[in-house]
């Protein structure tokens, strides 16, 4: 990622056009352009805004994906901690407050609580990422039982239908809700020294100890913080569906991760930016309402969608090669 | 490892010392699984009847053959999460092409081909175009799975009774065919290709420059690897007597879970394939428990995600008093 090919002027030029961010973000524009021109109606304000909104979800669980993957590690745990959070939120609702604030707060700090139990695993049991968040999502699929009985939840909260359906200024609630998260993601991972943690600990867990990083603390914090987003993600997703049941949060683990490697964020840590899952997000969103255009069968679909993040990868997921 | 090629020259000294120093890792694993064998025996007593025999290795086969096909990818460095769509393949070309056009040989060569294509593409892609096999194998498994949809769009399809009979009855054939291939991947371990995929998965530039074709051992290792799924799913479509384009899902997630029981490890050449075995039989064993202590489903889950925590945990622990 560092070219530093070129004269003094013209590097920095040069470093943007060949960033990894910025090519996702002209392969959406690009997307964009060709299916604005070619189909009816894609191009619509109305259109395009939906698809940031659906890109909202993802983008949300991606934030906090993207923390995890930059210290190396992974997190498989983000749909069932999104269908947790969607199902468990009506539970927790008090007479004494009507604007459902609490109830979310305390679906947050639910979901903060599991991930941080999640980098607790993972810090002191030394437990592989992989297999603490995965035996998590089993563990999950248990109290989900208890917690729904299997049966569709819907949602009384109005916060949370605010969140879903309502439009400040003509922009969706969500919308405006990922700009936030966005904002303060990319803060705190490119402007605090807690970011620079982040990618110390994923390029060299070794060397980031010996050189003061508390590992342990950073590593529960960041799974935390997974599971925090991923919550978010369960309450804006409850309140834009109306309602929540068992598997609703399923399809957000893959196309998480899927988002940030396609935003140039290596799968091994170290290295990567928020800036590139965002519309490595809004690309997957895009590629799915393309695919579901072109009025192909399941198959034909799961078929193109799997072959284009293969070849999306091939312009970002490259690794050096060995000699 | 290099001691197990040998032995085909009269046995060296070295082997069995080396085999159990081998064996250190998962010894306490072996301990468990026979606190557990005994515990399903207590409940169960017809375990111990061919009959009763021959239904539970039924319900282990499927997933030690995937967890064979993860363990062999971890031990070379990388990790797949299309095992789930490739034993779905596998079991839906089994169950449309066995009773059609193809009969039995042409339909087990046909699953066998799928398996060893798909497998052999992933590894190309994987080592030719350099992407990290989870990435691969992740959009891998959006393609695979869409395969399996078009060639069965919902479950159907039927399976030749006496396959089934045979598999699936009351004879501990798929016990056998475990056997077998548990002695075809020791085999393949005493060749050079074999050889080349420990060395590989664990240092990739030492054994290139070491003058092994790491390219050719990290792709036979994809290909065998997708056999062994869409062999799964040829099994379970015998089992369950029909195909199922999404039978498969959970295995992904337990290959993985049930290699690391087992202690392969996720860096590459760390572990053996007694100890994947051992971790896939854990993991059905401990299933088949619970359902006969009358364990809730949730109860099952919750207890599921414990033991595989604490199981994996509990040598870290160990290892960081000392």
């Amino acid at each position: 990622m560092n070219e530093a090919a070129g004269a003094k002027p013209t590097r920095s030029l040069g470093s943007i056009l060949r960033s990894r961010p910025f090519l996702a973000f002209a392969v959406v524009a690009l997307v964009w352009i060709v299916a604005g021109f070619t189909m009816r109606g894609f191009g619509a304000y109305g259109h395009l805004r939906y698809l940031i909104e659906l890109s909202a979800v993802i983008g949300l669980v991606a934030a906090g994906q993207t923390f995890v993957v930059v210290t190396g590690g992974i997190d498989l745990s983000v749909g069932a901690i999104i269908t947790v959070s969607a199902v468990g939120l009506p539970l927790f609702t008090w007479q004494a407050d009507p604007t459902g604030l609490s109830a979310i707060v305390a679906t947050l700090a639910m979901a903060s609580a599991i991930g941080l139990v999640n980098g607790a695993g993972v810090a002191f049991l030394r437990v592989h990422p992989m297999i603490m968040t995965l035996a998590m999502a089993t563990f999950l699929q248990g109290l989900l039982i208890i917690i729904a009985g299997g049966s569709a939840v819907s949602v009384q909260n109005e916060l949370v239908q605010w969140l879903g359906n309502a439009r400040p200024a003509g922009i969706p609630a969500g919308i405006l809700l990922w700009l936030v998260i966005s904002a303060a993601t990319l803060w705190v991972m490119h402007a605090t020294p807690f970011g620079a943690r982040l990618f110390a600990l994923g390029a060299n867990p070794i060397a980031a100890q010996l050189s003061g990083v508390p590992v342990i603390a950073t590593t529960i914090a960041v799974y935390a913080v997974c599971g925090f987003t991923s919550g978010l993600a369960g309450v804006l997703l409850l309140g834009m569906n109306g309602q929540g049941y068992v598997g609703i949060g399923d399809p957000y683990l893959l196309t998480s991760i899927a988002a940030v490697v396609l935003g140039g964020t290596s799968i091994l840590g170290g290295s990567g930016t928020y800036a590139g899952t965002i519309p490595g997000a809004i690309l997957l969103v895009t590629i799915t309402a393309l695919i579901t255009v072109v009025n192909a069968s399941p198959g034909w679909r799961s078929i193109l969608f799997g072959a284009l993040i293969l070849a999306l990868l091939l312009l970002s997921g490259r690794e050096a090669a060995r000699r | 490892m290099s001691l197990a090629a040998n032995s085909s020259q009269g046995v060296n000294p070295l082997y069995w010392p080396v085999q159990m120093r081998r064996n250190i890792g998962v010894r306490g694993l072996f301990l468990v699984i026979l606190a557990f064998i005994i515990a399903y025996g207590i409940l169960f007593p017809g375990l111990f009847s061919v009959f009763g025999f021959a239904k539970f290795t039924q319900s282990w086969f499927p997933l030690a053959l995937v967890t064979m096909a993860q363990a062999i990818l971890m031990l070379a460095g990388g990790i797949s999460l299309a095992i789930g769509p490739l034993v779905s393949l596998g079991a839906v070309i089994a169950a449309t092409t066995m009773t059609q056009s193809l009969g039995i040989a042409g339909g087990t060569a046909a699953v066998t081909l799928a398996g060893l294509v798909i497998g052999a593409a992933t590894g190309l892609i994987v080592v030719k175009l350099r992407l990290p096999s989870i990435v691969v194998t992740l959009a891998g498994s959006f393609i695979i799975a869409g395969a399996a949809l078009l060639i069965l769009p919902r479950p159907g399809g039927t399976m030749p009774p006496w396959v089934s009979n045979l598999l699936a009855g009351g004879t501990p054939a798929a016990f056998g065919l475990l056997v077998l291939v548990v002695l075809a991947w020791k085999l393949y371990l005493a060749t050079p290709l074999g050889l080349s995929l420990y060395a590989a998965g664990e240092n990739p530039v030492g054994t290139y420059r070491s003058g092994a074709s790491v390219d050719t051992a990290l792709i036979a290792a994809y290909a065998i690897s997708g056999l062994l799924c869409t062999g799964a799913g040829l099994f379970v479509a015998a089992q369950t007597g029909s195909g199922d384009p999404v039978i498969g899902q959970s295995f992904t997630l337990n290959s993985i879970a049930a290699a690391v029981l087992g202690g392969v490890g996720f860096l590459g050449g760390q572990g053996t394939m007694r100890g994947a075995l051992a971790g896939s039989l854990l993991l059905s064993l401990m299933i088949s428990v619970m359902f006969f202590l009358g364990f809730t489903p949730v109860a099952q889950y919750i207890a599921q995600g414990l033991i595989i925590v604490g199981a994996v945990a509990l040598p870290q622990i160990r290892g960081m008093r000392k």
